[in-house]
């Protein structure tokens, strides 16, 4: 288009019939330009927990490749709320007190024939498809590729809260002193790192009920319990999609 | 109004006398109310960083279940509003509807003013500012709507003040350009600000595609009651009386809020009807909440009230020519979304997460209510707002468009 | 008068004691709310002694001490020794009442269990309605 200035003193309206088609074109290309730039931040946010995702609850275990795979099978019936595994957190990964990383929650049925009461340990299921990271803004919080534990680097968190916004599990907290948000690691930095081979709950656990393993060795107690079906093994809300790696059957 | 019109030229000199003499034909009372908006926003300065270096734990009422309070609803509230005024004014000097353009200076400095006090408002809730300017840059996540959004409405500022810029020197084009970009900067991060809350599986009261769309709807609503507000209290600030031209305008932005009005009570209304006859987990304790609950009297009075029946009823009433009917509507709307806002942030964190789990200490609404500072940093947010929108009006010289724009 | 003085004295004491007694409801032991090894473990005399009819002896005759809370002292008051017939474990072996690998929260009432009976509030609690 020929650039000239424009005397809007002297211009008038032509009316929108004499509008050439080449116009209309240009206006409509304009207009889906629009629609694209104002779709695409939700798109790329959609894109990125757009990973492949596999129906069979049973099958999507093994399509994602971490090596060992951290997981822990948890024993709803063998939970007697003593909270060692709270303490030991506590102690080992240096929780204050006004937070946790793990906790015990209490369901009461009190017409229920027989235990009326049942103790669930909750605590960061190390999501596979983990909304926390998928809406952190600094990428703050990752999965690590190779092991599968949700991670923190505290030295980008803005504290945002986004990610306990969208974390389906009430896991996290903002730690004060460390200035970032804190959860379970399945004590990566305290333990595992360090050669040990079990979580600190998993360890106080006078009862048995959490069972930490790996999922990517056969012969491990996790991988069996969850690749069987004959004892219901679930994950908490389901609905929510992040496919979680923290498990729960009794028996 | 232009600074070149007076002298010959464009002189530093020339502009300073016309400001100071603009600044000077303010009343008392003007300079009585600018004065109470500065300390408002003073108040809130002090108190947002009070509460940044003794710990939001400390001096704000938000936890761990419910971490997002007062101050997140209020942010939404002046980006959406700063998102409707670009929108609406969009109308007259994008698409080139006529009767919407004497409104395009001022709505653009608005909607510079309201995403400053919405971007004041959150650096009081970000805990950690600093690294948010570093890491947002550095190490950004093109997966998560927050950081769209906060770079989309950043990119947004700096275009818009161009645009003004542009505006201010008659450099029509580029403000065009300026406009369109900023208007579709402005609706993307809109809409990721909504995908913010909708997308996260784990909160039933938020979660679906619907809020997007809900947003942008009400924003344009928003923006139209603002436009209406700000411009029939700017012509009393500066002593005027509307001329056609503007009072056309007037009309135009009625019209729009009507239209916002009803698209925003149609989703409001099966919003309602959804959560309470299909009664999902966890969402329907929400709505019943908001329905006959503790957030009932927030709900019917402020955002079905003042923000939808009355507004739609004075508005329609005032057959667009009854001024006063037109700014009482909008202020009714102005109030009544700011709760609108509020409901929609904190009742969606109330539902405790393990709500279906049927444990104790999930069965109920987690309580929360605003503590002081948090109070205080919001009513600094409305003072920045009020400040700068008197100021502008007597530096700019009532926002007044060329007459042959 | 000094006789007699002390008669009421005497008579008005051993009422006391007696409605004392009445209060407490009954006459065993009530709740006892163990606290070691582990927090929260609940023995309830009225289950035993009210609703199943056991008299003292059935257990204070070389099973548990009359002293409360007697038997967390011991070292060897643990989940092993009841499934080697000790303490608790010396009826509740799937015979006479519930095997003691069964129905672990009609005991173990926890810690939650515990600071709700001896009325300790955490500072932690989030607000609730």
């Amino acid at each position: 288009m020929k650039k000239q200035l424009l005397d809007l003193d002297k211009s008038h309206n032509e009316g929108v019939e004499n509008i050439s088609a080449e116009e209309r074109r240009n206006f409509l290309k304009m207009g889906l330009t629009l629609t694209g730039v104002f779709a695409s931040g939700t798109l790329f946010s959609l894109v990125g927990s757009a990973q492949k995702v596999f129906a069979s609850d049973a099958a999507f275990v093994e399509k994602y490749p971490y090596k060992p795979h951290y997981s822990m099978m948890v024993h709803v019936d063998r939970c007697i709320d003593c909270e060692r595994c709270k303490k030991a957190c506590a102690m080992t990964n240096d929780v204050p007190d006004y937070g946790f990383r793990t906790n015990i929650l209490e369901r009461e049925v009190p017409n229920a024939i027989g235990v009326k009461t049942e103790f669930i340990p909750v605590l960061c299921n190390h999501c596979n498809l983990s909304q926390c990271t998928r809406v952190c803004p600094t990428k703050a919080t990752y999965k690590n590729p190779s092991n599968g534990i949700v991670m923190m680097d505290t030295t980008k968190c803005i504290g945002c809260l986004s990610c306990q916004m969208a974390c389906p599990y009430n896991a996290r907290y903002f730690h004060e002193e460390k200035m970032a948000v804190d959860k379970c690691s399945f004590c990566w930095e305290s333990r595992l790192s360090k050669g040990e081979k079990l979580t600190a709950c998993a360890e106080a656990c006078p009862a048995g009920a959490r069972i930490f393993g790996d999922l990517s060795n056969p012969k491990d107690q996790v991988y069996k319990k969850v690749h069987q079906i004959e004892k219901t093994v679930w994950v908490l809300r389901p609905e929510a999609g992040t496919k979680p790696n923290v498990f729960y059957t009794r028996g | 109004m232009s600074p070149n019109s007076n002298s010959g030229g464009l002189t530093l000199n020339g502009l300073e006398r016309q400001v100071v003499s603009r600044m000077k034909s303010g009343s008392n009372r003007y300079f009585v109310v600018v004065l109470i908006f500065g300390l408002l926003m003073l108040a809130g300065s002090i108190a947002g960083l009070m509460a940044t270096v003794g710990g939001h734990h400390v001096y704000y009422n938000v936890n761990r279940e419910l971490a997002w309070g007062v101050l997140i609803s209020t942010y939404v509230y002046f980006v959406v509003t700063s998102t409707g005024l670009c929108l609406v004014s969009s109308i007259g000097h994008i698409f080139g509807v006529e009767s919407f353009m004497p409104l395009a200076k001022r709505a653009v400095f608005l909607a510079i003013v309201t995403l400053c006090a919405g971007f004041f408002v959150i650096c009081a809730e970000i805990k950690v500012p600093i690294r948010m300017m570093l890491y947002n840059i550095i190490s950004p996540n093109l997966t998560s709507n927050i950081w769209w959004m906060g770079t989309l409405y950043g990119v947004a500022l700096a275009v818009m003040i161009l645009e003004f810029i542009f505006l201010y020197t008659n450099k029509v084009k580029l403000a065009v350009i300026c406009g369109f970009t900023a208007a579709v900067g402005e609706i993307a991060a809109n809409s990721n600000l909504a995908g913010v809350f909708g997308l996260l599986n784990g909160r039933d009261f938020w979660h679906g595609a619907f809020l997007p769309i809900f947003f942008i709807g009400s924003a344009v609503m928003t923006g139209a009651a603002a436009l209406i507000f700000f411009h029939v209290l700017a012509y009393r600030v500066n002593h005027e009386i509307m001329d056609d031209p503007m009072l056309r305008a007037m009309q135009g932005c009625r019209k729009v809020a009507i239209l916002g009005i009803c698209i925003v009570s149609f989703f409001t209304i099966w919003r309602m009807v959804s959560l309470v006859a299909g009664e999902p987990s966890g969402a329907y304790l929400g709505a019943m909440a908001m329905i006959k609950g503790s957030y009932a009297f927030s709900f019917w009075v402020f955002e079905i009230g003042f923000a939808l029946v009355l507004p739609l009823i004075l508005y329609i009433r005032s057959q667009g020519t009854n001024l006063r009917m037109m700014l009482v509507a909008s202020t009714l709307m102005i109030i009544g979304l700011f709760f609108m806002r509020y409901n929609m942030v904190i009742v969606g964190q109330a539902i405790p997460v393990y709500y279906s789990l049927g444990v104790n200490g999930s069965k109920e609404l987690i309580k929360y209510f605003p503590s002081y500072l948090e109070i205080l940093v919001t009513l600094g947010g409305f003072g920045l707002t009020g400040f700068l929108f008197l100021l502008g009006e007597k530096v700019f010289g009532g926002h007044k468009m060329d007459a042959h724009h | 008068m000094k006789k007699s003085a002390s008669i009421c004295i005497g008579i008005l004491f051993v009422s006391f004691l007696s409605l004392a007694g009445l209060a407490l409801g009954e006459d065993h032991g009530g709740d006892i709310h163990y606290s070691a090894p582990v927090v929260g473990v609940l023995f309830s005399h009225a289950v035993h002694v009210d609703e199943n009819g056991f008299d003292c002896e059935s257990c204070h005759d070389g099973l548990f001490e009359y002293e409360a809370l007697a038997a967390q002292n011991q070292p060897d008051f643990n989940m092993k020794s009841l499934y080697e017939g000790k303490y608790c474990g010396a009826c509740h072996d799937g015979d006479t009442a519930f095997a003691s690998d069964t129905r672990c929260t009609l005991c173990h009432e926890g810690v939650k269990g515990y600071n709700r009976a001896l009325g300790i509030t955490t500072a932690d609690a989030t607000h609730h309605e």
